[in-house]
């Protein structure tokens, strides 16, 4: 049995004198497509900011690839193969849409001093490499026009993929998507649940989605999370857990 | 005429000095640094006392300026480099200020407010005052391209972009793996040393240095010069020097003019003119002269369309 | 005991500024650097009036008032258009405000340090402490300021109407509050309170341009000590700086003490950002 991407293990985290998360355990397996589903305020956020770390858990452990990464800065879990958009797109506005996704690159030998001062030579050929791929990356989402535009000048759903671009130019094994697919037009729906597929398939790639949009859930997801009011309510596939009384309830208490 | 226009373009290069320094830590990396005098003058003094203290050539002291600064700069920024943009301001503001006080009390070391008397210069033995006079001026010119050259590239390296990401929002770049204090902390050290650096030429130049050389002011033109040229992009911080050098050397000449007005009135007048120019600016155009550009730099655009 | 008697005057002087740079910060969100050049042109309206004829507590009243207004007047012209600016950008700003004020005084009245018109009188002695008349007053008035200043914030329907708006403008704005109106009180107030500081500090220190820098750091420091947001706290934080100010007279060596601020203000936003009483007030 492989070691879970993801391990999460009774983690908690109160804010504001709340607790928004509240002894939450479940795990993500390498290759999975996971949901993380749940009403409004149910903690999916801050779970997602636990395992990124730019939240640190009061209590409980996280896991990645088996190793204990509890408490660690977000660029240390990045480094340990995790990346993740933001639910409120957080562009980097006076940079170009083309810089935003290049930055995602890892190892990139132009980002250290020693080598944006010393070895012009292998910078220049990096930096041709990735401005290919980010193109590609760009391509895929379809936001190729707006290359050269500052990220701050696009729309809402724009900014959504480019979120999903930087996410894929990453490179990493494991990909969090938070609302990916909030105010994007349709078709482009479509399009990024062929991509999330295209990538789980012929790349592995493990993915842990959050999203409200019941079609995209049933598409992609092989199994998922339920959370509400900070707790863990049900796990299963996602035909299963609709049927859960309990489950129900949470949303219809949320709509009411 | 000559003499003075030397003069000026000298104080020029070392506020263009300046204003890139401050480019790399607020113009690339939004750290809002208020505390350059505090460098610049630890620049000066430690120059000074390697060259006539202790007697080591010029050069010397120059590195000792920078290390100095850096190490100064390094300081600064592990204590304050988690905090954002205004009270960042004001703990550096309280940096340049402490310094000023030791400046002015631990005289044993530095000549507190009799001044400190430099005679080493950055000349070859023999010239005749003119000569000398442009000798320093090729000197400082000669650093300044070089401070030019190498922070230009930086900017516009992938380093460079990390460090315009890390302005904009710090979250995204370190979920992306980028280690923003460790960046932070470079782009601040960078610019401490170099603000060092252009102390040290000053002091070497004007060759008497007190702490009232360090006040507020002085920080007030140099942040001018950013704002005014274009925060972000290191031409901008180049021609946002010399058009504050020009405003503010060129309002001496006002003395004449207003006979009727004392010194301090005319210092006084300077200054009002400094500051409502500076508030205009950001109000009218704060992108500067010179505003950053946000296209894809030439090295990144390969020949064949993707 | 001396030396909390003379923290004490420091802070009565410093008191009512901090309240009122709390106040512009918790209702427009940013640190307003001119402040201490607000104080320095009270005092000096102040010094003014009295060097006309005028006795000193009318002199006060005036620089009140003037500074209240210069305070208005630099608002609308300079920090209004620029509302939505990062809370840096206003920084930087008020910094040039506060070169512009220092120079317009510089340029009026130059350099050298003037008094007010007192006549001289022998510093009393009461239990072993030395004190001057006119500390007691600065102390005195300050006292009452405070109070009064802090009545009006807790009690009156002014004071709740300047928290809710400091809390969250637009929704005041939909309940009905005239927010305008209500911020243009808050700044009088504000200016009022540096008017007032001035004149103290005019009173207990000295008169001359130089004031200005002498005392932002402190009135910032007290601000952030006692807790952005709260205007107890400024008073309290007031104290603390002026102890910290006494102890560093008498331990470590007299002309630090300017960099005591610096170094309170840097100790309590590593250690405690929102200081001793004040909420986390959110900045831009």
């Amino acid at each position: 049995m492989s070691v879970a991407r993801i391990e999460v293990d009774g983690l908690s985290k109160v804010l504001g004198g709340v607790t928004v998360v509240n002894n939450v355990s479940f795990q993500v397996d390498p290759g999975q497509i996971m949901g993380l589903i749940g009403p409004n305020g149910a903690g999916k956020t801050t779970m997602f900011n636990l395992i990124s770390g730019v939240l640190r858990p009061d209590a409980g452990k996280l896991r990645v690839n088996g190793r204990d990464v509890t408490g660690l800065p977000p660029y240390r879990l990045a480094r340990h193969g995790i990346v993740r958009s933001f639910q409120l797109s957080r562009e980097l506005d006076r940079l170009s849409v083309l810089d935003n996704v290049l930055l995602a690159a890892p190892s990139h030998p132009g980002e250290t001093l020693g080598g944006a001062l010393f070895r012009p030579f292998a910078v220049r050929r990096a930096e041709t490499e990735l401005t290919r791929t980010a193109r590609e990356m760009l391509a895929l989402v379809s936001l190729t026009p707006h290359e050269s535009k500052p990220a701050g000048a696009l729309s809402g759903g724009q900014k959504k993929l480019l979120e999903l671009a930087r996410a894929l130019m990453a490179g990493a094994d494991t990909i969090l998507l938070d609302e990916i697919a909030a105010g994007v037009a349709p078709h482009l729906v479509e399009e990024i649940i062929a991509i999330v597929q295209k990538l789980n398939r012929d790349l592995g790639k493990t993915f842990l989605i959050i999203e409200h949009n019941v079609g995209f859930i049933r598409a992609l997801t092989s199994r998922v999370v339920v959370m509400a009011a900070g707790e863990l309510l049900a796990e299963g596939s996602f035909d299963h857990v609709s049927r859960n009384p309990a489950v129900i309830e949470s949303y219809l208490g949320q709509a009411a | 005429m000559d003499a003075y226009l030397v003069a000026i373009l000298t104080t020029a290069a070392i506020y263009v000095i300046l204003a890139l320094a401050l480019n790399m830590q607020f113009g690339l990396t939004g750290l809002m640094n208020f505390g350059v005098v505090g460098f610049y003058g630890l620049g000066a003094y430690s120059s000074g006392i390697m060259t006539e203290t202790l007697g080591q050539p010029i050069v010397m002291g120059m590195l000792a300026a920078m290390i100095v600064g850096g190490t100064a700069g390094a300081l600064v920024s592990l204590l304050s480099i988690r905090l954002s943009g205004d009270f960042l301001a004001i703990v550096t503001l309280g940096f340049a200020e402490t310094m000023r006080l030791a400046f002015n009390n631990e005289d044993w070391l530095t000549r507190g407010p009799r001044g400190f008397l430099i005679m080493t210069r950055p000349v070859l033995e023999g010239l005749g005052r003119d000569a000398t006079a442009w000798f320093i001026l090729g000197v400082f010119l000669l650093v300044a391209a070089v401070v030019f050259v190498v922070f230009n590239r930086l900017a516009g390296s992938p380093f460079g972009r990390v460090l315009r990401s890390i302005r904009e929002d710090d979250l995204v770049p370190a979920t992306l793996g980028k280690n923003v204090l460790a960046y932070r902390l470079k782009a601040f050290v960078l610019g401490s040393s170099v603000m060092a650096l252009a102390g040290s030429l000053y002091a070497h130049y004007v060759q008497t240095v007190t702490p009232d050389n360090f006040t507020t002011q002085v920080a007030v033109l140099v942040w001018m010069s950013l704002i005014v040229g274009g925060a972000g992009n290191m031409k901008g911080a180049v021609l946002g020097a010399l058009v504050v050098t020009a405003i503010y050397e060129g309002t001496r000449f006002l003395a004449p003019l207003m006979e009727f007005l004392t010194p301090t009135q005319v210092s006084a007048l300077r200054f009002i003119i400094i500051g409502t120019l500076l508030i205009v600016v950001v109000r009218f155009r704060p992108e500067g002269l010179l505003p950053e550009r946000i296209v894809a730099r030439p090295a990144a655009r390969d020949p064949a369309p993707g | 005991m001396q030396l909390i008697l003379n923290a004490i005057a420091s802070a009565a002087v410093l008191a009512p500024a901090a309240i009122g740079f709390t106040l512009i910060f918790t209702l427009f969100r940013y640190t307003n650097f001119a402040a201490g050049a607000l104080m320095t042109a009270g005092a000096f309206a102040a010094w003014q009036m009295n060097d006309l004829g005028l006795p000193i507590w009318l002199g006060g009243i005036c620089a009140v008032a003037f500074a209240s207004g210069l305070l208005m007047l630099s608002d609308r012209v300079v920090f209004e258009p620029l509302r939505g600016r990062s809370g840096g950008t206003l920084l930087l700003v008020s910094i040039a405000l506060s070169v512009i004020i220092d120079n317009v005084i510089r340029f009026a009245y130059g350099t050298q340090i003037r008094a007010f018109d007192l006549p001289l009188r022998p510093p009393l002695t009461y239990a072993g402490l030395r004190f001057t008349p006119e500390t007691l007053s600065v102390i005195g008035i300050s006292v009452v300021a405070t109070l009064a200043v802090g009545a009006l914030l807790a009690f009156t329907r002014l004071g709740r109407a300047l928290r809710a708006v400091a809390d969250n403008p637009s929704l005041s704005s939909i309940r009905g509050l005239p927010v305008p109106r209500i911020e243009a009180a808050g700044i009088l107030l504000a200016g009022a309170l540096f008017g007032l500081s001035g004149t103290l500090a005019g009173l207990d220190l000295a008169i001359e341009p130089n004031l200005s820098w002498a005392l932002t750091i402190p009135v910032i420091a007290a601000a952030i000590v006692g807790g952005l947001g709260s205007p107890l706290g400024a008073a309290l934080g007031a104290v603390i700086i002026g102890l910290a100010e006494e102890l560093t007279v008498a331990f470590i060596s007299a002309p630090y003490k300017g960099a005591v601020g610096f170094v309170v203000i840097a100790l309590v936003l590593l250690l405690r950002p929102q200081g001793l009483l004040g909420r986390a007030v959110e900045r831009k």
